[in-house]
């Protein structure tokens, strides 16, 4: 069997580029090991950082494979993200935000969400134009509810400092990748999304509630833009309505750097993860190589994560599409 | 000429966007302080809008054809990097446009080259140009410029001359030659005619990848000149953040002009009146003394209003047109 023809080996080989990836800036930040203790030290805090910072998108990444499944897309999850927190930070920091601000937050993302969706299935308007609309819409409001001012009331919230730590995200992103993946990939619900994206009129005429799947899917998005809320305002401090931008992109970048189609109907939530990881990794890698890049190279090396993410996800995506038409042939 | 190619659908759009300029532009006038001139606030229109035509021109141009161009902030960012590295190698004005134009154009082509090789949808290979330009916008401000430090400061005034002083004019020029071009020209219907059916346009012995080319050749041209006036309007500019988002405000007011986002339809005209809509929005609004926290939200509501009704009505006819 060829290695195109089964999607699992795609994910190996975007692990064994992970793998490399590390390899490779690992050497380049200069970082020495004397015995094995220091090896398995430097890399517990540098993968638990590392899972950490990058947990928001992780968060999103696995809502927006779903969409781009169904032949959608949700390119306003930076301003909804955004505008989750900006609601949030504007109750005063104390044991009440549990049960004022965080259910509020809650109930924001989740209508946001459904906003999306209602457009998408009851208008029928593309899900690009309509996620379009609320981007710039949501984005407005963060600067109708925050104005040009930074607000970081969660510094004082008892506990919410833990929903930004190492075990407070292996929590969340445990019970939706370790826990909701593999319930999400083993039900008829994914496969009728599936369908959906490969064929929406067929998947109406065989019987699957299309507007349904739609407004849930869209709504999934929204919860999970509300964890990510939770995560990136506990991990930052603060937020501001300018937070996030260009956010949505990061995501889809990744989510199609794991092999899943903007034209719907392929994907996997495992690809989604390593895609996430590899542009995490990058990131971190490139600013931890400054002192060698600074020494060889004429330009900033962190400029570089820009071409190599751009190099990444047009090579990724074109050595999937010939690996699609061969396993077609 | 253009108007009997047009559907009922998309005049009506026109139409309303038409009513929609000439009502604010009246609210404008009545929301007029003592002391403000209206010849003032029209004389502004032009050279403020015109960024967002000229790129709106230029993603109408691709969107016809059934592409999208995602990095044209991005691109504006590498033809502005050029320019600002040879204004602080104290090179003549015509040379630095001249390397912004050029930067601009072969950027687009470049993509267009992408698209039409790889065979790759153009939303993927422009989602990549993105952030990869604007690393290259980076880089080539690193190497020309030793001591970068995030922003390329132009203070000459001979320098500042086709955004400051002829921005108006140059916009207006590009809009009557782009409308001259739709109403008489081959080349814009035959973007349409792959923008409807790429396999259709095969059998009828047009050359597709060719009429894709040629949209993102002219985008780039269009492209090339938002980019300058843009430019042009800054003391400094900053190759790593000018312009973030300015793609999607684009399509916003290319969707919002009629264009359908899928291709093989729209027009010029729409696109010039949606961008036009958009500006004496944010216009009136500070008139009326609206808090400019408000602007964004509204800009966002006006596209989602206007395109989810304008689908609300469609509705029914599509659900027909399937079952035929």
């Amino acid at each position: 069997m060829n290695w195109h023809e089964a999607p699992d080996m795609r994910n190996w080989i975007l692990l064994l580029l992970l793998l490399l990836e590390i390899a490779t800036f690992t050497f380049l930040s200069g970082v020495r090991f004397d015995s094995a203790g220091d090896f398995t030290a430097y890399f517990q805090s540098y993968l638990g950082d590392l899972i950490t910072q990058s947990t928001p998108t992780l968060l999103l990444a696995f809502g927006m494979t779903l969409v781009l499944i169904t032949a959608g897309i949700d390119l306003s999850v930076g301003s909804m993200v955004a505008l989750v927190g900006c609601i949030m930070a504007s109750f005063p920091g104390n044991t009440e935000f549990w049960w004022t601000a965080v259910p509020l937050g809650l109930l924001t993302g989740l209508t946001l969400g459904f906003l999306n969706g209602a457009l998408v299935a009851w208008l029928d308007v593309p899900p690009i134009i309509t996620t379009l609309g609320t981007m710039i819409f949501y984005r407005g409001l963060c600067f109708v509810v925050m104005g040009d001012l930074e607000k970081a009331p969660f510094i004082t919230v008892p506990g919410y400092e833990w929903l930004g730590i190492f075990s407070g995200v292996i929590v969340m992103l445990g019970l939706l990748y370790l826990i909701g993946g593999p319930y999400v990939y083993h039900s008829r619900w994914l496969r009728e999304l599936f369908m959906m994206g490969g064929n929406r009129i067929a998947a109406r005429y065989a019987g699957i509630p299309v507007q349904r799947r739609t407004l849930q899917v869209y709504t999934l998005i929204g919860f999970l833009g509300f964890l990510a809320a939770l995560s990136f305002t506990a991990r930052n401090s603060s937020i501001s309505a300018g937070s996030l931008q260009g956010f949505e992109l990061q995501v889809i970048v990744a989510v199609v750097l794991g092999g899943t189609r903007v034209q719907g109907g392929s994907g996997t939530l495992l690809g989604a993860f390593l895609g996430v990881m590899l542009i995490a990794v990058l990131e971190e890698g490139l600013r931890g190589a400054s002192i060698w890049g600074d020494t060889y190279l004429p330009f900033e090396i962190s400029h570089l994560e820009y071409i190599f993410l751009g190099a990444l996800l047009l090579i990724g995506v074109w050595v999937s599409n010939i690996a699609h038409q061969r396993s077609r042939a | 000429m253009i108007h009997g190619r047009l559907d009922y659908r998309h005049r009506r759009r026109i139409y309303f966007l038409l009513a929609g300029n000439l009502l604010l532009l009246g609210l404008i006038r009545v929301l007029l302080k003592e002391g403000s001139s209206f010849a003032e606030v029209l004389r502004r229109a032009g050279p403020d809008v015109a960024p967002v035509i000229l790129a709106g021109l230029a993603m109408t141009s691709v969107i016809f054809v059934g592409a999208i161009d995602l990095s044209v902030a991005s691109i504006i960012a590498v033809a502005g990097s050029a320019f600002g590295v040879l204004v602080h190698h104290d090179q003549p004005p015509w040379i630095c446009y001249f390397a912004c134009l050029a930067a601009a154009w072969v950027l687009s082509m470049w993509n267009g080259y992408l698209i039409r090789t790889l065979k790759i949808p153009a939303i993927i290979v422009t989602l990549a140009g993105l952030p990869f330009y604007r690393g290259l916008a980076l880089i080539v401000a690193d190497l020309g410029i030793p001591d970068f430090g995030g922003n390329i400061s132009v203070y000459d005034a001979a320098y500042h001359q086709p955004g400051k002083f002829y921005a108006g004019w140059i916009l207006l020029a590009t809009i009557i030659a782009a409308l001259i071009w739709e109403a008489f020209g081959r080349t814009p219907r035959q973007w349409l005619a792959r923008g409807n059916s790429e396999e259709a346009c095969r059998l009828l012995g047009m050359k597709p990848e060719r009429i894709l080319q040629s949209a993102f050749c002219a985008a780039g041209i269009f492209l090339g000149f938002a980019a300058l006036i843009a430019v042009t309007r800054l003391q400094a500019i900053e190759p790593g953040r000018m312009l973030v988002g300015f793609e999607l405000h684009i399509v916003g007011a290319v969707v919002l002009g009629g264009t359908n986002i899928f291709g093989g339809e729209g027009s010029f005209g729409g696109t010039i009146l949606g961008a036009f809509f958009l500006y004496f929005i944010s216009q009136a609004l500070t008139y009326a003394g609206a808090s400019a926290y408000f602007q964004e939200a509204i800009t966002g509501a006006v596209i989602l209003a206007v395109i989810g009704l304008d689908c609300a009505i469609h509705r029914r006819q599509k659900q027909l047109d399937e079952l035929a």
